[in-house]
């Protein structure tokens, strides 16, 4: 969808902030603190960063960003963005929620949003970006049912926290609509929506797990896999980089993993992702024109903040009519007319 | 055999843990009768072949309910047998064919009604033993010689970096020399810093530890992400032995498997040979436990723990290659996921002995792969109880309650020459 956009700002974004900083004196002005993965992580910073951008070419504002370094830049950098200068700050990850909830609490006037947070209660004036994940996964497990040539699918998770589990909730679903749909009897393996017990490699860094676990899967029967699991997924592309992809083939989660996996692109037959770009645009539309206000903002499939990423070379695996029918789902899922969650 | 009454009575002590193995198993074929006997109707289907096989062997199905019967029974005859005549020589042989069986038992249960993968997951006990059996083995070459090995989750780690970053320039062999280097490198400054500058032996394990896992974080999170093609090295794919590899089941388990599997058993039988059948293992082990007493005798103490230290070193790099080349072909930040400390209880459970630490490396496999097939099974046993067993059988040898796990005399301490 996006590859020239993505390419070019992983080398332009240093020349975009020096662009954005030359036209200063334009009305909006938008500014990111960055955890500390950094500006181009290839992940979650990079895409929010990209929302700016988006608005910086759509409304021509103005956008600047500040990489923290460390956990303990979080609130220095807030504090450096104070004072008027911002008309919105947008702190990037979990990570930032403490940060962000005590500077915004001292500075009422300011406007914060920050992405994969929430605040029970909602403050004020910060508005947190979370995602409907499932809706995404939902299509992935209708689509990977209807491609699998075994009937078996795998999932497994990094450790059983909601963040995770949402993806093999909405994906388990997602078969079983199939199955609905379709009489068949596709299994998902991994992952028990009732009971909430499946399989995890409890940690997010042993890439060798997610190749053993992909194993596991493949040994009972599994010809696609999705793991939730941050890097320890890459594991899970080499084994079916080894076994050939058309035994083995796996679903991306967060990013379309096509482009930022580049060595190992051909396994990926799609990725559930978030689309942290465009629910930052979107916050920075309604800063815009008036209507921000705190509490949350939830991405899905209706307002773009997660999809399903495109098959690309996979692309011929998946029939006309397939696809005819995700589409048909999509809108399902987005006008309530099928429900993701029970 | 005749019994000699004196000498049992002198072995009181040894006749008691005897008595108490007895008890145990009892306890555990009354276990077995009452926990998993009762909902035992249907058979367990293991299956041993893949559709791609030469030879397809049929599944094997185990009726859940007489094969528990069995079990329990023959717990209940080796429970009584040690009670009664708890011969010292079968205390440890009964008791670890008791467990097989309780594991055995167990895994009928699990699976009963359902089907997995039996070769599959042995298979997966291997390959997860690897990494294990070489980090107990690093151990092994260094406490031998009386110096603590805290390093090896380092030096696993910098094996790991090191045969990602030379495997992407120089491809697989290159990769794998490096890692052996960089490996026996930081064995050799564990040597200068414990032995020539007597450093707490604990402490510099540590320090060596956190070094390699700040500067491989550093330079994977600054250099590999902008230089991808230096993060993309070839995975050494499974060599299969021709003829041994396509006998049903022990073929794909042990002569289908890849460059470090064979090697960790080479270096296993290579290590035991050096270490207990020639000259210089003999004086190596003089050092462990009798520096004083090796020096006297004109043995080099400084030198044979220098160059045990970095052998061990050379182990831990190429078991750290695995993670890189054997596995993934790519390094990510602190990859290796403390599998160096489970090398470690590896070799304390094998009693500083390498086939021991291969042998324990190869339950903590077996526990790993086990748990990964229970979570699909869906048993009402948290699969994370099952994960911690064999760390908990750890916990029990090194308590000296089963049989005696002694570490080297003098392991721990610098020596001074006077």
């Amino acid at each position: 969808m996006s590859v020239s956009t993505t390419a070019m700002k992983r080398f332009g974004a240093g020349i975009c902030a020096w662009f954005s900083a030359a036209s200063i004196a334009m009305a909006f002005s938008a500014c990111e603190v960055t955890d500390t993965g950094g500006i181009d992580d290839n992940s979650f910073n990079q895409t929010a960063w990209k929302g700016v951008l988006d608005a910086q070419e759509k409304h021509n504002i103005s956008g600047r960003f500040l990489e923290s370094q460390a956990e303990t830049d979080y609130e220095a950098n807030i504090n450096s963005l104070l004072g008027g200068e911002c008309d919105l700050i947008i702190t990037v990850g979990f990570l930032l929620g403490d940060a962000t909830k005590s500077a915004a609490e001292t500075n009422p006037e300011q406007k914060f949003s920050i992405v994969d947070y929430s605040y029970d209660p909602a403050i004020a004036n910060v508005l947190g970006q979370i995602y409907a994940t499932d809706e995404a996964a939902f299509l992935a497990g209708y689509l990977a049912a209807g491609v699998s040539k075994t009937g078996v699918l795998g999932v497994f998770g990094g450790i059983n926290i909601p963040t995770v589990t949402v993806f093999m909730d909405g994906f388990s679903r997602g078969a079983a609509y199939y199955n609905a749909q379709k009489g068949t009897n596709v299994m998902v393996l991994g992952w028990d929506p009732e009971t909430k017990e499946g399989l995890f490699t409890n940690n997010f860094d042993s890439l060798d797990d997610g190749r053993a676990f992909a194993q596991n899967l493949y040994d009972e029967g599994a010809d696609i896999v999705l793991p939730v699991a941050g890097p320890v997924g890459l594991g899970s592309a080499a084994l079916a980089d080894e076994l050939g992809t058309d035994k083995l083939k796996i679903i991306g989660v967060d990013a379309d993993l096509y482009f930022t996996d580049t060595e190992k692109q051909h396994v990926y037959l799609t990725s559930i992702t978030k689309q942290m770009d465009a629910t930052v645009l979107q916050v920075i539309e309604s800063a815009m024109d008036g209507t921000f206000k705190g509490g949350n903002l939830l991405g899905s499939l209706a307002n773009g903040g997660v999809d399903l990423a495109p098959f690309h070379d996979m692309d011929a695996l998946v029939s006309d009519s397939l696809k005819q029918e995700l589409a048909d789902i999509r809108q399902g899922i987005i006008d309530g007319a099928i429900p993701v969650r029970p | 055999m005749t019994p000699v009454p004196t000498a049992r009575k002198i072995d009181t002590g040894k006749q008691r843990q005897a008595r108490i193995v007895g008890g145990l198993l009892i306890a555990l074929a009354v276990l077995v009768l009452f926990v998993f006997a009762p909902d035992a109707p249907g058979a367990a289907t293991f299956r041993l072949s893949r559709p791609t096989d030469p030879w397809v062997v049929p599944n094997l199905v185990i009726p859940a309910g007489p094969f528990t019967y069995a079990i329990a029974a023959l717990l209940a005859f080796l429970g009584v047998r040690q009670f009664l005549r708890g011969g010292v020589r079968w205390t440890s042989i009964s008791l670890g064919f008791g467990l097989a069986l309780l594991v055995a038992a167990f895994l009928v249960w699990a699976t009963t009604g359902k089907a997995f993968s039996l070769t599959g997951m042995l298979q997966a006990t291997v390959v997860r033993a690897v990494p294990i059996a070489l980090g107990g083995l690093a151990g092994v070459l260094s406490e031998r010689v009386a110096v603590v090995n805290i390093a090896i989750e380092g030096m696993l780690l910098a094996g790991a970096f090191a045969g990602a970053l030379a495997g992407s320039v120089l491809g697989g062999v290159g990769g794998l020399f490096a890692a052996v280097a960089i490996g026996g490198l930081f064995g050799f400054i564990l040597a200068a810093l414990v032995v020539t500058y007597r450093m707490d032996q604990i402490i510099a394990g540590v320090v060596i530890n956190l070094f390699v896992l700040g500067l491989t974080s550093y330079v994977s999170s600054q250099v590999f992400q902008e230089y991808r093609h230096l993060n993309n090295a070839p995975v050494f794919r499974s060599i299969k032995i021709p003829l041994l590899g396509d006998i049903p089941v022990i073929g794909p388990v042990f002569f289908n498997q890849n460059l470090f599997v064979y090697g960790a058993v080479i270096m296993v039988l290579v290590a035991t040979y050096y270490l207990f059948y020639t000259r210089t293992g003999l004086r190596a082990r003089a050092v462990g436990e009798h520096p004083k007493a090796a020096d006297t005798l004109g043995i080099n103490v400084y030198r044979v723990r220098y160059i045990n230290v970095t052998l061990a070193g050379m182990v831990a790099g190429f078991g750290g290659a695995w993670f890189t080349l054997g596995s993934v072909g790519r390094f990510d930040e602190g990859m290796t996921g403390g599998r160096g400390y489970i090398g470690l209880a590896a070799m304390i459970f094998g009693r500083w002995h390498p086939v021991g630490a291969l042998m324990a490396a190869l339950v903590f496999g077996f526990a790993d792969s086990l748990q990964q097939k229970l979570a699909l099974l869906q048993t009402p046993i948290p699969s994370e109880f099952l994960a911690m067993a064999p760390y908990i059988a750890t916990i029990i040898v090194v308590a000296g309650l089963i049989g005696r796990a002694r570490a080297p005399a003098a392991d721990g301490e610098a020596y001074v020459k006077e």
